[in-house]
Formats: C-alpha cells, sequence, structure tokens
C-alpha cells in the first residue's frame, strides 16, 4: 500500500515541477520530497530546463514598469519582514535541492548572476545567513568574480552613476572607493559588426589602462564585468576597438563618467 | 547603503524582470495581471533573497520557479472549478497557437530545437502545462489521453529537454 502510494507520488515528477498538479496533489507531494533525495536531485534538473523555458519566453517591460517597481523595492527595504517571517523555514522551493553533493551549476550569462549576487548581497544587508566563509569555499572564476561584485554591491560607500552611450544605450556604474572597484552594466548598447567590440578603459591622469572588453549582449544587457583597481582621478570610459581588444584606445570615447574620489 | 540597496535591486530588475513577465505572460494572457505578477515576484524574491542558495539552483531556477507558480495560482484562483472543467472540456486548444509561439517567440534556438526533440505528446504535454498553464488533468482531457499517459509524458518530456539543454 505504502509503496503503491510512493510509485504514484514518484509519477507526479514531472506535473509537479510544471506546477500542473492540482493542490492536494502538491501537498501530498512536496512531503513525499522532503523524504526523497533522489527526488529532490531529479525536481532540480528539471526545474533548471523549465526556467530555460520560461527565459526563451522573455519579453521587455515597459520602461515606465522599472521605476515603479524600484520604488516599491524601496518601500519594502523601509519596512523589513516580521521577526517570524525571518525565522520561517526556508521556503521549499529554494531547499529542497541537496546542498554540497551538487555540482554547482554554470549559468549561462549574466541573468543568474546579477541575481544571485543581488541576493547574496541582500542577505548580507538583511543581516541573515550570509557566510563569507561558505562563499569562499566555492572558489572558481565564477564565483570569484560573484563575490567581487558582491563586494562593491554591499559596500557602504557603494555609488551608483547611470549616464547615456553616445551611440545609443545607457551605462551604469556602481562603484566602491572603499574597495577600489566598480561594477559595470550596459543596456541597449547598439549592436557591433562581429569584428568590433566595445572596450573598457580607466583613463587617469597617468594614461589609459584596458579594463576589459564588454561581453556581448544578452537581452539587452552587456555585463556586469567588475574593473579593478581604481585610482585617484579616474574615469571609466568606453571605446569601439575590434574585437580581441587594443591596448591603447584606437576611437574616441562614446562613454566617460568621472568617478570623483 | 540605500543607494546600494537600489543599485543591487536594480540589477535583480534588469536582469530577471523580461524573464519573468514572458513567464507569467504565457500563463496568464492579460498584460496588466502579468505586470502585476512581475512586480509581486521581483519584490518577493528581493524580500526573501536571503533564502536563496546558489549550491542548490540557479537563482533563474528560483525566480522563475517562483514566477511560474505565482501566475498559475493565480489563473486557478480566479477561474472557478467549473469554468476550468468547462474550458477543458470544450477547448479546442490551437495547438497551431502552441506551436506558433514555440516556433516564432522562442528567443533560444536551443530550447527551441529541444524542444523539437520531444516526442509531440511530450511536447504537447510540457507546453501546455508551462506555457498555458493547464493542469495534468486537463491537459489529459484536451489531449484526449489517459491522466496516467499524460504524467509519464510530463516527466519523460522533462527529462529528455533537460539532457538536451545540456543541464547539470
Amino acid at each position: 500500500m505504502m509503496r503503491r502510494r510512493t510509485a504514484a507520488l514518484h509519477t507526479l515528477l514531472g506535473a509537479y515541477v510544471l506546477d500542473a498538479v492540482p493542490p492536494e496533489d502538491r501537498v501530498a507531494f512536496e512531503r513525499h520530497l522532503c523524504g526523497c533525495l533522489a527526488c529532490r536531485e531529479e525536481v532540480r534538473g528539471m526545474r533548471e530546463a523549465t526556467a530555460r523555458l520560461g527565459a526563451a519566453a522573455a519579453v521587455e517591460p515597459r520602461p515606465e514598469l522599472r521605476e515603479r517597481t524600484l520604488l516599491a523595492a524601496t518601500r519594502l527595504r523601509q519596512a523589513p519582514p516580521a521577526a517570524a517571517e525571518l525565522s520561517a523555514p526556508p521556503s521549499g522551493l529554494s531547499r529542497w535541492l541537496p546542498g554540497r553533493h551538487a555540482a554547482r551549476l554554470r549559468w549561462s550569462g549574466w541573468l543568474a548572476v546579477t541575481a544571485a549576487v543581488a541576493a547574496v548581497f541582500a542577505a548580507a544587508a538583511i543581516g541573515l545567513g550570509f557566510h563569507l566563509g561558505s562563499m569562499q569555499n566555492r572558489l572558481s572564476a565564477a564565483d570569484q568574480r560573484d563575490h567581487e561584485i558582491a563586494m562593491v554591491l554591499g559596500a557602504t560607500d557603494a555609488v551608483r552613476l547611470t549616464a547615456d552611450v553616445r551611440t545609443g544605450g545607457t551605462a551604469t556604474v556602481v562603484m566602491s572607493h572603499r574597495a577600489g572597484s566598480l561594477v559595470f552594466i550596459a543596456r541597449r548598447l547598439s549592436a557591433l559588426p562581429a569584428s568590433r567590440g566595445y572596450e573598457l578603459w580607466l583613463m587617469g591622469p597617468s594614461g589609459e589602462r584596458p579594463a576589459g572588453m564588454l561581453p556581448p549582449s544578452h537581452a539587452g544587457m552587456s555585463g556586469p564585468i567588475v574593473v579593478r583597481d581604481l585610482r585617484a582621478g579616474d574615469q571609466v570610459a568606453v571605446t569601439v576597438e575590434p574585437a580581441a581588444g587594443s591596448p591603447q584606445p584606437t576611437s574616441a570615447p562614446i562613454l566617460s563618467v568621472g568617478l570623483g574620489g | 547603503m540605500a543607494r546600494g540597496d537600489n543599485a543591487a535591486f536594480a540589477l535583480v530588475y534588469d536582469s530577471c524582470a523580461a524573464a519573468v513577465l514572458g513567464t507569467a505572460r504565457r500563463v496568464l494572457r492579460d498584460p496588466a495581471q502579468s505586470e502585476e505578477v512581475m512586480q509581486e515576484v521581483l519584490l518577493e524574491v528581493w524580500r526573501s533573497a536571503s533564502r536563496f542558495d546558489p549550491a542548490v539552483g540557479s537563482a533563474r531556477a528560483w525566480v522563475l520557479t517562483l514566477a511560474h507558480r505565482r501566475a498559475v495560482d493565480r489563473v486557478r484562483s480566479e477561474q472557478k472549478s467549473a469554468d476550468r472543467e468547462l474550458r477543458a472540456a470544450v477547448a479546442t486548444v490551437p495547438f497551431d497557437e502552441v506551436s506558433d509561439v514555440v516556433e516564432l517567440r522562442l528567443e533560444h534556438e536551443r530550447v527551441r530545437r529541444c524542444l523539437e526533440s520531444l516526442t509531440e505528446l511530450q511536447r504537447e504535454s510540457v507546453t501546455l502545462a508551462y506555457y498555458r498553464g493547464y493542469s495534468y488533468p486537463e491537459v489529459a482531457a484536451l489531449l484526449g489521453v489517459a491522466v496516467g499517459t499524460v504524467k509519464t509524458r510530463m516527466r519523460d518530456g522533462l527529462i529528455r529537454l533537460r539532457d538536451c539543454l545540456g543541464v547539470e
């Protein structure tokens, strides 16, 4: 009897991930999931797949929604969740997945990375379960970058600057003098031929230092990339260069932002 | 600090809003309701960010799981169950529309290709549930196949999709 019930629940796995189960089945399945490691692993993989279906359906929101939502988030931050909510058990959504044995997922693109970083930052900001140690245990290039981004975003002196790019699009810089770094993201840059790319520069009193190529844009966003070793009097600038990058700028900047300090 | 907060939330918004809105739009159809869900989901992500653990799944999966469930729950709560049954019984689901949607509007070539690699019944079961928000009994009614068959096809379809997409 028990076994038959369990087998029946197993067959619900796909429907469950697709949110296609009636409420009573959902509850039964989630109870089952708690005790079934293999199921959690299968759910995890399937969720990554359905997330690709969702991402593939992306539609750009109306521009005015951005400010409205950002404003709402500000209000939300001013009224932090109640203590009871903070200590509530973690949501099933995020925890039914095996922890340390799971291979770290490679995210394809900036979407997941920036969300994760912002999420980590938010955790730090509210002072919940943010452990530098556990982050540093997962060191890879991407992790290192996430970590650096989180450090900049989480810095108490973080400043955000936005500027228009001369050839179209906008750039956002989040900078921390204390961290000596900035995070650069651009939106809706003009498309370039494959042989050309956008190169970042730090331009200071002692000349220009290349600061990396912007990765190809994804759904209208380029970056985020981290620029380190800021010095007093630097400006961050962007030029159009051969795709492999140039040691010195070969064209006039299409963006130049003074960093102050 | 407040500025740092804003910048971080702006990142969340810029990176997720389009995918969240698109996911909600597929299920809800109604643009205004989809926008409401998008805002709710992004704020929820922001509020409960501390629950997110990158070691156990991607941020995208976390956010879009939340978005999809929120959209589906809204559809179900709004439609009286009788309404749903009726819809399931009489609907001649425009499969052309489903495949149009899949063929014309999916940005990601790989997703489209992987959906095509599914059997017809797997693909229909997965897309009717994910993109239209139908429950498995409804999908069974719509496709005129047994409930058990639909459950199996959903699972097999997702496994194949996962493997095709190279999800770890």
